[in-house]
């Protein structure tokens, strides 16, 4: 597969898993994988995942507005380059968000996010 | 250096290299057709990445284009290989404007 369509796959099954259940990034992320998360840095797939589960929303929408890919130097690797507008339940307006992801393949064949940051762009 | 303090050194010589003289940079870059503009960089991150003390680097900020009242504003990443020198070289650099 080539690497835009690769990219695109992932960030729609990232955020798809993201808007309906977040539980299920953990098998995303490994214990090596760190996520800055608004300048908060955090390490491991447990405890990404128990602060992406924590943030205090219940619902949001993520709507992807540009995607951008190239292979990152080591085997096969990529980095994910992503805005969009994300959308809280009950808010009228959306947020705007830059992402970049570092994946990694898998022996399985698959990837696994390495290096997550994430910056909500306020305006 | 701590990795947060190199890329900050790096993310202040790239912009401010840019800022002043394009021709530093890659080709492509010395072509764009305004005659100035200013980088202000609103926030820095940076993770160490997969390979020998490379590093990520996530940057957004403003862009003041001359001629222009509001700037645009604009994420950037880049990934950085060190060199045998001890320095850094661009591997990857992915620039996205956020427009409103």
């Amino acid at each position: 597969m080539d690497p835009d369509a690769l990219a695109k796959a992932f960030v729609e099954h990232y955020y798809s898993t993201f808007d309906t259940n977040r539980n299920n990034l953990a098998n995303l992320y490994q214990e090596g994988s760190m996520l800055s998360f608004e300048g908060q840095k955090i390490q491991g797939s447990h405890n990404i995942v128990a602060k992406l589960t924590s943030l205090p929303f219940q619902q949001c929408q993520h709507s992807i507005t540009t995607v951008d890919s190239q292979p990152s130097g080591v085997n096969a690797a990529m980095l994910v380059f992503v805005s969009g507008n994300l959308q809280l339940a009950g808010e009228q307006h959306a947020l705007k968000f830059s992402q970049m992801f570092h994946l990694i393949p898998t022996p399985q064949g698959s990837y696994y996010v390495l290096n997550d940051i994430f910056r909500l762009n306020y305006a």
